[in-house]
């Protein structure tokens, strides 16, 4: 019965990612929700690109933020984390 | 070294009406305004529309002044940036550095600018023509 509601809860989790500049037109909206406990950039990249396809010829131009940071390539990623897709930037 | 950092939906010139509060000690103000030329990629445009990972950006540009200003060291730094339409000869970007010397200032500037325009996320999101500007008024 635990492992079933342990089970359960893990069904439900979802990771929120938000989007910015050109990366908003590609997606056609502001946020995505995917089903992600946790993982590494490469887990997180491959269930974006299973959403979004067109996202995949951005990816090299793409950083991950997470929690209002540039995530470095050994980061891992939660479902408590807040993530953005930083495509290049364009300010001043 | 104080810095404010805003970034705001109205247009920046309104906003920038106090002097330095450090004119007794500052030998050095040096202000840039980044203004929105009336071209993009050789078309004529009438504005761009800007957009921030706000509290990604506000955070960035202070850790960006803070790294450096152990090169540069400043008084004050103050930066604003606009969001939204901006028209063009509108500044998207101010930025006043306070020093006691005029290098320090102008290469605080300089190099924020520089910054910026790797790490700050703040994007373009696109030009208007004059008629989807006038489109939207």
């Amino acid at each position: 019965m635990q492992v079933a509601t342990v089970k359960l809860l893990h069904s439900v989790l979802v990771m929120r990612i938000l989007f910015f500049g050109q990366l908003k037109t590609i997606t056609g909206s502001p946020a995505a929700e995917l089903p992600f406990a946790s993982g590494n950039a490469a887990e997180l990249w491959q269930q974006l690109i299973a959403l979004h396809p067109d996202l995949a010829k951005m990816r090299p131009q793409v950083r991950i933020a997470q929690n209002g940071e540039f995530a470095g390539s050994a980061a891992r990623f939660t479902d408590t984390d807040e993530i953005a897709l930083i495509p290049p930037v364009s300010g001043g | 070294m104080d810095v404010e950092i805003q970034i705001t939906g109205r247009p920046i010139i309104a906003q920038v009406t106090t002097p330095t509060p450090l004119c007794d000690v500052a030998g050095a103000v040096v202000e840039f305004s980044g203004v929105v030329r009336g071209d993009e990629n050789g078309a004529a445009i009438a504005a761009l529309e800007y957009e921030a990972y706000r509290p990604m950006a506000e955070n960035m540009m202070r850790r960006i002044i803070e790294e450096l200003n152990v090169v540069h060291p400043c008084l004050m730094v103050q930066i604003i940036h606009r969001i939204g339409i901006v028209r063009v000869g509108e500044a998207a970007i101010w930025v006043r550095a306070s020093a006691k010397h005029r290098a320090e200032a102008f290469d605080m500037v300089s190099s924020f600018m520089n910054r910026l325009k790797q790490d700050v996320p703040i994007w373009k999101v696109r030009a208007l023509s004059s008629i989807e500007f006038d489109a939207l008024r």
